[in-house]
């Protein structure tokens, strides 16, 4: 094989050529000056691959139990004002929290799940057109990064039926990523963050489904709150509903405003039924809502997009 | 979805209850309304008029008319009959008829909403005419887009000096802005007078459709020349209804009619009589209609017995449609055929070889049902997103097909002489029943119904309820095809009676126990960045180039087949790519030196498969460091790696670096395999130089990344055995070992400790520089040591036979 400065040396060679183009006939100009091109293009990728070859080559092992290099200063962490932890990480940390307290169990959401989990066990029928408002990707295989939480809804029942056969009720918190197929804008994300809820148990109501999340909101924003709702459709949950809350003084609250926190209802039968749970004998409630919102709200931030940034410039507006 | 307060309203009794008010209990119990576009003062000062004198003006386009307004106009000046002067430039103004007439101070209601709505007002024209306010066309009235003329009103209801509103029925409105997503299970709520009937539930009046709705009459007395099969798949198209008629069409109606301005307060735009007639119906029951010119219908089919086959659309098939696009056809699309010759793509647009034009003499009128499956496939293939599809795709019921289709004949009476009715449901099905307990209803809601409160709501809304003791048998009307269960009618009780009624009662608390992954994420989320690292979130999709570009394979990632854009295109295998493409952006915007963290699921595909069938993930904390300023960062990185693994108690060792298809992008001879238990855990060194190169970083930037689930396998948590103090004096030392070059640090840090340990010494040990002098073949590494003996304070000759054993190791 040539060494680099063989090559180097025919491309110089190469490069004098291109001045006898002008001696070559017309006719045959332009062929003449595409082979030169294909022949000079040959050698500068054989010169490139030589040169990245002996740059592997030259690479000099270093002692990787060492704590230092040799000659070397002895290594130091940053500042601890650099640091910086995720707000939205800090807020899913304390929304789990708050659950916890509340006697959930906490279950992190897929971030690549099936059609199954996502929407036939959710008692969405096949080819059903509720289905596209979930604007959901897919891949080659038809997997589907989910874009709700409740794409463990039957896990989750799955996985803690044995609770309700020892006579407790299950309680299970899902915080997660999920992702929709939207436009990026200020106020739209296609990857984002939800957290679920489960409950079930031989009687609970849509009476302490709404106790469950005043109580939750309340921990959350620490202040007594409204709470009212709204009708909602979600094929796994009957009745459904969407959960507001009055828009809390930390918020700038004054009474008058209400905010869409989450979606929920009572879970649908055929959702207990496929995970094995005789809804003749348990009923239950689930509910899900955005994480992202309540960072926005909590710091009044504008924008969005800044959550998967991985700016230093906004994250160290939230240095510990 | 748009609907028209007023014509809501009609037929409700409201007068108890503010618009306001019952905005807010139509949001707290049917669906969400996400605004209301006040149009109270849309057409104030807009009158009907008597155009009582007209006359051209010579070599122009303009007419001098003077209009009697019966004196209701302000600040006018009048001739002597009263008459207010307005100069016209539409074509079809002329004596006698009634035009509506913006007087000066009214806004042109098409502009009601702009920023700057425009305001008439007497305007000077060819220098010398006064006009008074503006006869209006269709365009500026904000009743649809033509602009040939001005609009003309029926003289058999119209009067000079009526304002327009009282003429059609009240036109000072409120247009509730409807967020449809939530009714999708709902179709019949996509009629006005499905919306209507819920709105009386919610108010506690009871809701009686009229009896054309319900009973459609049986018996049609069809023209015996008129001949015409209708051959379904009741899978696809449950019931086809039609009607022909005998047609004396209009290209245009002659007056404005109450009709035209409803679809306009519905979003909708008039185009002909005909039409406007079937998107009534649509908006009015939610039902869509398609006419077909009766006699091309014939044709088409060619010489047999005129038949309607309604079936699956074959592969490949081919149809013109009525706007002019061919369309190509798939196996999910239903067709309506002549005598198996498309006509029409079901549900979504009539083909072009059978419109109705001006020669049209015979129609057939299609009232019928499609499933709502196959429409939506058609929807996505061909992109018709049409008002007619939009309801279809809920699932229409097939019970008011002929009703629909009959009241259409009654109002079209003007134009469409009904000659035959074909329907391809001979009986109304009998409606399905529920059976639900009182104590089913009080158990999931947490309510106290009693049991003839429940069956008021539900006859509210039409349900025909049946006591039975404790049971309730719901007979469910055929335009609710969304219940079938208890659990449905439960819903509509709480829904109708309020939702907001119940009373929050808190259960027991469960007990749970801390999640372990959550606690680690916490745990090395607050020691990173005590230590001035950042914690950062990034995409899970990224682009093929990032993955070629790290040495990771393509074929290893899942692949998002619609994704927004290339950059999102693939699913990571690990977080270091992704640290790395964000770095460059930081250290332009002036940041030296940081170090980024991520925790999060990656997907490579060579994990394969879980129990669920489903893509394995592995959990993974991806770390990078960037100093430009320093020739390597493996040591930084390692520093950072090493404090983080004995804070949580990992027993752990580095080894030689092994390459894969994930972590291609280390530089093997200055990269590490971290290991514990004799598992790898994760990987520690220098990105490739090249790598580097591609991402604008420097030469030297380090990386690691751990597996949690494997951190969190050997995590002991912080033992307290560094911490064992000892009662007696401890020697301090420094100890200087000359080794060659390439005797591994660690051999001599581990032979230091077996000598301190032997002795059951309890002691510290750290490294304090490591030193080669030029051109020398070996290096001296210096430690600096406390011991002392737990038992007692060591002697003299203790501690130098101790230092000599240490200072012998090489």
């Amino acid at each position: 094989m040539p060494s680099i400065s063989e090559l180097k040396q025919e491309l110089k060679k190469l490069n004098a050529e291109y001045a006898k183009i002008k001696d070559v006939p017309a006719a045959e100009r332009a062929d003449f000056g595409k082979q030169l091109n294909i022949k000079k293009q040959n050698l500068m990728q054989q010169i490139a691959d030589a040169e990245a070859a002996a740059e592997v080559a030259n690479v000099e092992a270093l002692d990787i139990t060492a704590p230092c290099d040799i000659n070397g200063a002895q290594p130091e962490f940053l500042t601890a004002d650099f640091g910086s932890k995720h707000p939205l990480m800090t807020e899913l940390d304390r929304v789990i929290g708050i659950y916890q307290s509340m006697g959930f169990d906490i279950m992190e959401s897929r971030q690549l799940d099936d059609e199954f989990h996502m929407f036939d066990s959710l008692n969405f029928a096949k080819g059903h057109p509720a289905r596209d408002g979930y604007d959901t990707f897919r891949t080659e295989e038809g997997f589907i990064p989910p874009a709700h939480t409740s794409t463990m809804q039957h896990r989750v029942l799955k996985a803690n039926k044995y609770k309700l056969d020892a006579g407790k009720s299950i309680a299970v918190a899902v915080p997660g990523r999920v992702y929709r197929n939207e436009d990026v804008d200020a106020t739209h994300e296609h990857t984002f963050y939800q957290c679920e809820g489960v409950y079930v148990s031989k009687d609970c109501t849509l009476g302490n489904m709404l106790a469950i999340l005043r109580e939750f909101f309340e921990k959350y924003y620490g202040q007594k709150l409204n709470i009212k709702t709204q009708p909602g459709y979600f094929p796994f949950t009957e009745p459904s509903l969407e959960f507001l809350i009055e828009k809390p003084k930390s918020l700038g609250g004054k009474g008058d405003g209400w905010l869409e926190m989450l979606g929920c209802g009572m879970i649908h039968p055929n959702v207990l039924k496929m995970a094995g749970i005789d809804p003749t004998e348990y009923q239950g409630f689930a509910w899900g809502g955005g994480i992202d919102r309540l960072v926005m709200l909590r710091y009044g931030l504008g924008d969005v997009r800044n959550f998967e940034a991985a700016k230093l410039d906004f994250l160290k507006e939230f240095t510990c | 979805m748009l609907i028209s307060l007023n014509w809501l309203k009609s037929g409700l009794e409201t007068d108890a209850i503010s618009d306001d008010e019952l905005v807010k209990l139509i949001g707290a119990r049917l669906v969400e309304v996400e605004g209301v576009i006040d149009e109270t003062h849309k057409y104030d000062g807009i009158y009907v008029v008597e155009v009582k004198y007209c006359e051209k003006i010579p070599d122009t386009h303009l007419s001098l008319c003077k209009i009697d307004d019966n004196g209701v106009a302000k600040d006018v000046e009048r001739d002597e009959n009263g008459y207010v002067q307005v100069m016209c430039g539409a074509p079809n103004v002329h004596v006698g008829m009634f035009a509506a007439w913006i007087a000066p101070g009214a806004i042109v209601p098409a502009t009601y909403h702009d920023a700057e709505p425009f305001k008439i007002g007497m305007r000077r024209m060819l220098k010398k005419y006064d006009s008074y306010g503006m006869m209006a066309g269709a365009d500026e009235l904000d009743f649809g887009d033509d602009h040939s003329g001005i609009v003309e009103i029926n003289p058999n209801y119209a009067h000079a000096g009526k304002t327009l509103s009282e003429t059609f029925g009240n036109l000072s409105d409120k247009i509730l802005d409807i967020e449809n997503k939530s009714l999708t299970h709902r179709p019949d709520t996509f009629g006005i007078l499905g919306f209507r009937r819920e709105v009386a539930g919610i108010l506690g009046q009871e809701y009686k459709s009229e009896k054309w709705y319900l009973n459609p009459e049986q018996e049609f007395d069809n023209d015996p020349k008129i001949k015409l099969d209708i051959e379904i798949d009741e899978k696809l198209c449950p019931r086809y209804t039609a009607i022909v008629f005998d047609a004396k069409l209009e290209n245009k109606k002659p007056y404005l009619d109450y009709e035209s301005t409803l679809l306009a307060r519905s979003g909708m735009r008039p185009v002909s009589p005909i039409v406007d007639a079937t998107n009534i119906a649509m908006l009015a029951f939610g039902q869509p209609l398609h006419a077909f010119d009766y006699d091309k219908f014939v044709a088409v089919g060619g010489s047999k017995t005129p038949k309607i086959i309604v079936r699956a659309a074959k592969e490949g098939e081919k149809l013109e449609l009525l706007d002019g696009n061919i369309v190509e056809l798939n196996t999910d699309d239903i067709v309506i055929t002549s005598n198996d010759v498309p006509v029409a793509l079901a549900g979504a647009m009539g083909g072009a070889n059978t419109a109705i034009d001006e020669n049209t003499k015979r129609v057939i009128l299609e009232s019928a049902t499609f499933s709502l499956y196959n429409l939506r496939k058609t929807q996505m293939a061909h992109g018709i997103f049409s008002e007619a599809i939009t309801r279809f795709t809920k699932g229409q019921p097939a019970g008011q097909t002929k009703a629909v289709a009959l009241r259409f004949a009654n109002v079209t009476s003007r134009y469409l002489t009904p000659l035959a009715l074909f329907d391809s449901q001979k009986e109304e099905p009998t409606p399905e029943q529920v059976t639900v307990s009182l104590a089913q209803i009080n158990n999931l809601l947490g309510t106290d119904f009693d049991i003839n409160e429940v069956c008021q709501i539900l006859e509210n809304v039409e349900f025909d309820t049946e006591v039975d003791g404790n049971k309730i048998i719901v007979d469910v009307p055929f335009w609710r095809t969304d219940i079938h269960i208890a659990e449905d009618i439960i819903e509509e009780v709480g829904r109708l009676s309020g939702f907001d009624n119940i009373t929050p009662v808190l259960p027991l608390h469960a007990t749970s126990d801390p999640n372990p992954l959550f606690q680690l994420k916490t745990h090395i989320r607050d020691h990173l960045a005590a230590h001035g690292a950042n914690e950062v979130l990034t995409y899970s999709f990224v682009h093929g180039d990032l993955l070629t570009k790290v040495g990771q394979k393509p074929e290893n990632s899942y692949k998002i087949v619609n994704s927004i854009s290339p950059e999102l295109q693939y699913i990571r295998q690990s977080i270091v790519p992704s640290l790395l493409d964000k770095s460059y952006a930081n250290v332009r915007a002036g940041h030296a030196k940081f170090a980024l963290f991520e925790m999060n699921q990656v997907y490579p595909r060579t994990l394969g498969f879980d129990n669920d069938n489903v893509p394995q993930n592995a959990y993974q904390l991806g770390f990078v460091y960037i100093d430009g300023a320093v020739k390597s960062n493996y040591y930084t990185a390692k520093k950072y790696l090493e404090s983080l693994l004995s804070t949580l108690g990992v027993n752990y060792s580095i080894e030689a670096f092994e390459a894969n298809d994930e972590n291609a992008y280390y530089e093997p001879k200055r990269s590490a395999a971290i290991k514990s238990h004799d598992k790898v855990i994760g990987y520690l060194g220098e990105i490739k130089a090249s790598i580097l190169r591609g991402f604008k970083l420097a030469t030297g930037t380090a990386a690691f990344e751990l597996d949690l689930h494997e951190v969190l396998r050997f995590a002991e948590g912080a033992t307290h055995k560094d911490f064992r103090v000892s009662q007696y004096p401890s020697v301090s030392r420094d100890v200087t070992l000359s080794v060659p070059l390439d005797t591994p640090y660690v051999e001599l840090e581990q032979q230091l400790r077996k000598v301190l340990q032997n002795k059951e010494l309890i002691f510290k040990l750290a490294c304090t520089s490591i030193y080669q002098a030029e051109g020398a073949t070996t290096k001296n590494v210096s430690f600096h040591i406390e011991f002392a003996d737990p038992e007692k304070t060591l002697e003299k000759a203790e501690i130098q036979a101790i230092m000599k054993k240490l200072e012998s190791i090489k």
